[in-house]
């Protein structure tokens, strides 16, 4: 494998991993901004609607009839957050020149196609063109309205409302529906375009084999495009609310959630990671173990942790007359591990459990491109061996401190309309 | 022990088949420069085996709905420990799941595999059940089955299966219910196990970082002898037509949710792909990003981009399946239907089914671009009856004709059900 950074203009990262093992190349181009709850919409709408149109193909059908001719290659958007932060992609993935039976050069071809979408994107008169906006937007707010339909997500994305109120990251990737609604094809395009003059980009080139012709064709790309690049902090800690705030919802639903947040101020976020994974992250964590299998509380218990905002989360799927004795049995878990009742057992298990998912970074082109993506949030260049090694040296007294550093924020209740008072 | 290497012609790649002494087949992928190791030991037992004799069984038993996942789950629990704290020593990251037509028990790591292997060849053929521990399953279970009763397109594809199938038990949830699973005791769950988890029903297949020599020396050691006891699963008989046209149901949700689906005739092995791939190039043809139908429901503004189209078939079951969100599911039937009636009378454009082939080609290559697909693609196509190159092959050699012949006999507008889960008014 080797791997290279280099920059092509003002605040615009260019990485390529070149590793023969894989069959496709993938391109993906990503637009890091601020999150907010009147831009997110607008965002998400803007690259969902570069990614339908551009360049020589004027219509959603011409793009995605010469997608499939080149054997399936895609082109495709994506919403996501981190913390305060929203992250607009793009790109596409293709079969490498080697399995195109017919002697197409695919790479060239789709290279053509994802900057076509780009840097050309389908405009008329100021405003994105009318029909690619119109199917995009309906797009976003399908999604939006669709969020209830995974309980789990549901339940977890209004826990971060509760928890993170009043900052950025309590706003969802996509926005809320009636900022959606609001978006038009001209100021969707006028949200792109200062995405391309304004946002930190970062590019990710994963192949099987060297293509200077990739640089080459994105440097010139973006050497027509004015930058003016704002930055903003990727790390944000959330402050814990001075008393524990309880949201309830009730729906009609079979199977009730619990999602409860805790807030840390401790910036050792490799001890964070590690109290995590012993707490509920695995199928012998103590969360699993005990509220889930010796005392049949949940069905599902885990724990994650939200580093951007040193946070930590426990999300469940528990019965309605189980919640009281759940979230005491969670509390009193997480007591045990302030109390250093961390077994060797559990030490070992969750640096081999992390250690596993560390030397898996490579087996697939987006492992590499989240690792890669990762380093430049964090601004380091660790490698998944060192990375490794640094959880290593995490002692149990800095994971009782890591747990002592919690503070208990927030809890949201979803509940079964039928049963509950 | 002979060691048949499988190669395909199209794209290079290899796997090992090995029959072993043991009566197990088992698939071995060398994967030149990826870390990461999947193994897969799945017997060929799902939901749909509820009915079953062994050669000397002069009836056939009838086992509770849902009893083959409830297995799966009491599997994990040996006499001294639960499984999962063995794997908490090797580091891998463990599951199992059951489906329609089998259960399966897998591992994913990067270290370690070897012992991972032995815990795995290990707890599944050493099964540790007792009315007590029985007794608690149905409660984590009976939770697990509320749950995905909350989940909309769960609930959205078992209707539809309610709708198009009478008596074959592809219909029933996959879990049961908590009545059926309630009957379930350690007995029945012995007598399943002893007939299903017989190795001469199984298949182990492991892919990645690994050497062909090792996996096949721990397989040595740690597999137990089956003798084929001669397995024999049946199902009722199932008539052409479907039960009911229509299902909806109310949630709350987003915007309604549709499958629409075709029921076809069943087949098995090598002509079951044969149909499947026809099936996914004529709804490619049909309905795909590129085609006409896709680009007007778009615009009317009747599906959006989650729309999509699934081949499902297993043992005595055959669906092609259009599927998304949509304010007018009815709509998009109809004109799914003016579709096919028009494909029926005009045929298909040469250029389109190429491309549509050139598609479908590029999905089965990329799949050999994981581990984890790898794994899957061998133990799912031994299932099926085929090899795990076929596919390519197959859908090399498929002819327009063969895709129009599909779209002439089998997508028919009386063996059309349609299923709606919408919001709650």
């Amino acid at each position: 494998m080797k791997y290279n950074r280099t920059e092509l203009g003002c605040g615009i990262g260019f990485s390529t991993v070149i590793d023969e093992k894989f069959k496709t190349n993938t391109l993906s181009v990503r637009f890091i901004t601020k999150l907010s709850a009147d831009k997110a919409a607008e965002n998400a709408i803007a690259i969902g609607v570069v990614s339908t149109s551009g360049g020589k193909y004027k219509t959603l059908a011409q793009l995605n009839e010469k997608l499939s001719s080149l054997y399936g290659a895609s082109c495709s958007s994506s919403a996501s957050k981190r913390g305060d932060i929203q992250i607009l992609g793009v790109g596409g993935s293709w079969l490498d020149n080697r399995f195109a039976f017919d002697g197409e050069d695919v790479t060239g071809e789709m290279l053509d196609v994802l900057c076509g979408c780009i840097f050309s994107p389908n405009t008329k008169d100021g405003a994105f063109d009318n029909e690619s906006f119109m199917i995009t937007r309906k797009d976003v707010l399908d999604r939006i309205e669709s969020e209830i339909n995974n309980k789990r997500g549901y339940a977890y994305s209004r826990a971060t409302e509760v928890a993170f109120r009043g900052e950025a990251a309590e706003n969802s990737c996509y926005g809320k529906k009636a900022n959606a609604e609001a978006v038009t094809a001209e100021s969707a395009l006028k949200a792109y375009n200062e995405l391309l003059r304004t946002a930190q980009i970062e590019i990710f080139y994963i192949a099987p084999t060297e293509n200077e012709a990739v640089e080459k064709r994105l440097r010139e790309e973006f050497s027509a495009v004015e930058r003016e690049v704002k930055s903003y902090e990727f790390t944000n800690y959330s402050p814990a609310k001075e008393s524990v705030e309880r949201a309830n919802e009730e729906l009609d639903v079979n199977q009730s959630k619990m999602v409860m947040c805790f807030k840390s101020d401790s910036d050792d976020t490799k001890a964070l990671k590690m109290l995590s994974v012993i707490f509920g992250e695995t199928p012998t964590s103590k969360l699993f173990m005990n509220v889930r299998e010796k005392l049949s509380l949940c069905y599902y218990c885990a724990s994650r942790i939200v580093a951007s905002k040193g946070a930590l989360f426990v999300d469940s799927g528990v019965e309605k007359a189980n919640i009281e004795k759940a979230e005491a049995e969670i509390l009193r878990q997480l007591e045990e591990i302030k109390n250093g009742n961390i077994t060797d057992d559990e030490m070992s298990g969750a640096l081999l459990a992390v250690d596993n998912s560390l030397t898996g970074v490579g087996d697939t082109p987006s492992s590499y491109t989240s690792w890669y993506f990762e380093r430049f949030f964090n601004g380091d260049k660790v490698t998944p061996v060192e990375q490794s090694e640094l959880y290593r040296a995490v002692t149990k007294e800095r994971i009782v401190e890591a747990a002592k550093s919690l503070t208990l924020d927030s809890i949201y209740l979803m509940l079964n309309k039928e049963v509950s008072e | 022990m002979e060691k048949n290497i499988i190669t395909s012609p199209l794209t290079g790649d290899s796997c090992i088949h090995v029959k072993h002494s043991s009566g197990l087949d088992i698939y071995i992928c060398e994967m030149k420069g990826f870390s990461s190791v999947e193994a897969l030991f799945g017997t060929k037992y799902g939901s749909v085996n509820t009915m079953f004799r062994m050669r000397e069984d002069k009836d056939y038993t009838v086992v509770p709905e849902g009893i083959a996942h409830f297995l799966e789950h009491k599997l994990f629990e040996n006499e001294d420990c639960d499984v999962f704290e063995l794997y908490a020593k090797t580091g891998a990251s463990a599951n199992a799941y059951t489906s329609f037509d089998k259960t399966c028990y897998l591992f994913s790591c990067t270290k370690n595999y070897t012992d991972s292997l032995r815990i795995l060849l290990d707890f599944v053929q050493k099964p540790f059940f007792t009315q007590e521990t029985v007794d608690k399953e149905q409660g984590i279970i009976g939770q697990e089955i509320k749950m995905t009763n909350d989940n909309p397109g769960w609930r959205l594809f078992f209707n539809l299966l309610r709708g198009m199938y009478h008596n074959h038990p592809v219909k029933i949830d996959i879990a049961g219910t908590v009545e059926s699973i309630a009957q379930i005791d350690a007995e029945l769950l012995y007598k399943c196990y002893n007939t299903f988890y017989n190795l001469n029903n199984m298949v182990l297949s492991i892919a990645g970082n690994i050497s062909a020599d090792e996996v096949l020396a721990i397989c040595d050691e740690c597999l137990k002898p089956c003798e084929d006891k001669g397995l024999e699963t049946v199902f009722p008989d199932e008539p052409d037509t479907v039960v009911q046209a229509e299902i909806r149901e109310k949630q709350p949700l987003g915007t309604p949710l549709f499958n629409i689906g075709y029921k076809c005739v069943p087949c098995e092995g090598r002509a079951r792909l044969e149909k499947s791939m026809a099936a996914s190039v004529a709804a490619g043809l049909i309905s795909d990003a590129s085609s006409d139908m896709y680009q007007k429901l778009l615009k009317a503004e009747l599906i959006n981009s989650t729309f999509g189209m699934e081949i499902f078939c297993g043992d005595g079951y055959f669906a092609t399946i259009f599927s998304g969100e949509s304010d007018a599911p009815e709509k998009v039937r109809d004109e799914l239907i003016a579709e096919i009636r028009r494909i029926k009378s005009e045929g298909i454009n040469d250029k389109d089914f190429q491309r549509i082939k050139k598609s479908t080609y590029g999905v089965l290559v990329r799949e050999l671009n994981n581990v984890e697909a790898v794994a899957n693609l061998m133990i799912n196509s031994h299932m099926e009856g085929t090899g795990p190159y076929e596919a390519i092959e197959v859908l090399s050699s498929l002819t327009k004709d063969d895709v129009l012949g599909f779209i002439a006999d089998e997508l028919c507008e009386d063996k059309l059900v349609m299923s709606v889960v919408e919001g709650e008014v």
